[in-house]
Order: structure tokens, then C-alpha cells, then sequence
């Protein structure tokens, strides 16, 4: 049986903590679109690996804090 | 919704107008029977002319569609902070104008999409050909699968947008 990798992501949460960072915040901190971090954060679009450094490093955490995966049967 | 979908939609309604404009101008070429059937450079004329068309519409609009988006951003920001500085406002449209990697990747996939349906129009086209249709047929299916093909890639942005790649 085909095993199926999903991205999930901490964003949300990670945000919250960081005293209720707006998705535009996050935004301009990881130089990219409000539309693409809402679109990360539900789970619409998994992002390149730079972008998501980029991510971690705007909430200053290491990568595996903001992202992991989940390994599915599919 | 957002900067990049509503740019994608005043696309889609530019192609769809010209692609309409383009169909009623041969569809009336061909019922009037002014064109002789083997007359390719009328029809060559006549693509030539609203590929101009199609360009030129594109510019414009694409330029009034930012203006207006710039105006609505400047008044929205207005009317909430009572009087908005102008930098707060040029910041707020170039945030609204960012591109990203993901743009750039639904640009890529949906740019596929257009290629295959015009693909699939230049196959069709030559089919049509070798079952002995009139040149002018081949030119036309060709034709109207590229501007398709187009608008098409813009329906293929929005699903990619709203659904997610």
C-alpha cells in the first residue's frame, strides 16, 4: 500500500505565542504574500525549503518547530 | 479576495471580449460570403488585427484595473484611519502587489494548462486538415483553442488560488 506524506505546520500556533502575529507580519518578516502564509497555514501549499527557513527564522525556532509530516497509508 | 485573482479575472474578461468580438467578426466574414473559401490572407489580416487588439486591450486594462485598485486601496484606508499618510498608502499597495514563490508556481502550472488545450487546438487544426477541411478552418481552430488556450490558463490561476496547489 502507497504511503502518503502530509505537510502540517505550527503556524498558528507559533503565532499566537508570538503576542498574535497578523499573517501580514509574518508576511513581510518572510518575504512573502499574506495570501501565500494563510495558504501555508491551512494546509493549501507546502512552501520550498528556503521559504520555509525563512519561516522558522521569523518566529526564531528551529525548521522542525514550525513544520512536520505525517505519514499516511494511503 | 486577492490582488493576483483579481488581476487574473480583468484577464479573463479582456480575452473573453476579444475572443467574442473575433468570433462575431468571422462568423459574420463566413455568412456574408464576401471571402472566397481559399482567401487566407483576409483571415490571416483579420488575426493579425485582433492579436493587435488583443494586446492593446490587455495594456489598458490591466493599467486602469491599477489604477483603480490604487484609488479604492488609497479611499479604503481613508475612510478607516480618517486621513491616511500617503506613504501608509503606497506601503499598503505595494503589500497588496507582492509575488512570491507561489504566485510564480501557479503561474507555471496554469501556464501548462493553456499550452496543452492550444496543443490540443494545433493537433485538432491539422486533423482537420487532413480530413479535407478548407484551410481557412484549420486557421480558425487554431486560432481560437490559442485564445482558449489563454483563457483558459486564467480559469486554471483562480481554481489554483481558491483550491490550493
Amino acid at each position: 500500500m502507497a504511503k502518503k506524506f502530509e505537510v502540517t505546520n505550527n503556524i498558528r500556533k507559533l503565532r499566537f505565542f508570538a503576542d498574535e502575529m497578523t499573517q501580514q507580519e509574518l508576511a513581510e518578516k518572510a518575504g512573502a504574500s499574506r495570501q501565500t502564509i494563510h495558504a501555508i497555514e491551512t494546509g493549501k501549499y507546502s512552501p520550498s525549503l528556503e521559504l520555509a527557513f525563512r519561516i522558522a527564522d521569523a518566529f526564531e525556532v528551529k525548521i522542525g518547530e514550525v513544520f512536520d509530516y505525517e505519514v499516511k497509508e494511503g | 479576495m486577492s490582488y493576483q485573482e483579481k488581476r487574473t479575472i480583468t484577464s479573463i474578461i479582456t480575452g473573453a471580449l476579444v475572443l467574442a468580438a473575433y468570433c462575431i467578426e468571422a462568423f459574420g466574414l463566413y455568412q456574408s460570403g464576401a471571402v472566397a473559401p481559399g482567401d487566407l490572407k483576409l483571415w490571416a489580416i483579420t488575426m493579425l488585427k485582433y492579436i493587435g487588439i488583443g494586446i492593446v486591450a490587455a495594456i489598458v486594462i490591466q493599467i486602469v484595473f491599477h489604477i483603480l485598485l490604487s484609488v479604492s486601496i488609497a479611499v479604503k484606508e481613508t475612510i478607516r484611519d480618517g486621513k491616511a499618510a500617503e506613504k501608509e498608502i503606497g506601503k499598503k499597495i505595494e503589500r497588496e502587489m507582492v509575488e512570491d514563490e507561489r504566485d510564480k508556481l501557479i503561474g507555471l502550472k496554469s501556464n501548462m494548462v493553456g499550452f496543452i488545450l492550444a496543443g490540443i487546438g494545433f493537433v485538432g487544426g491539422l486533423i482537420s486538415l487532413a480530413l479535407n477541411s478548407s484551410p481557412v478552418v484549420m486557421l480558425n481552430i487554431m486560432f481560437i483553442s490559442f485564445s482558449a488556450g489563454s483563457l483558459f490558463e486564467g480559469f486554471a490561476q483562480l481554481y489554483f488560488y481558491r483550491k490550493g496547489v
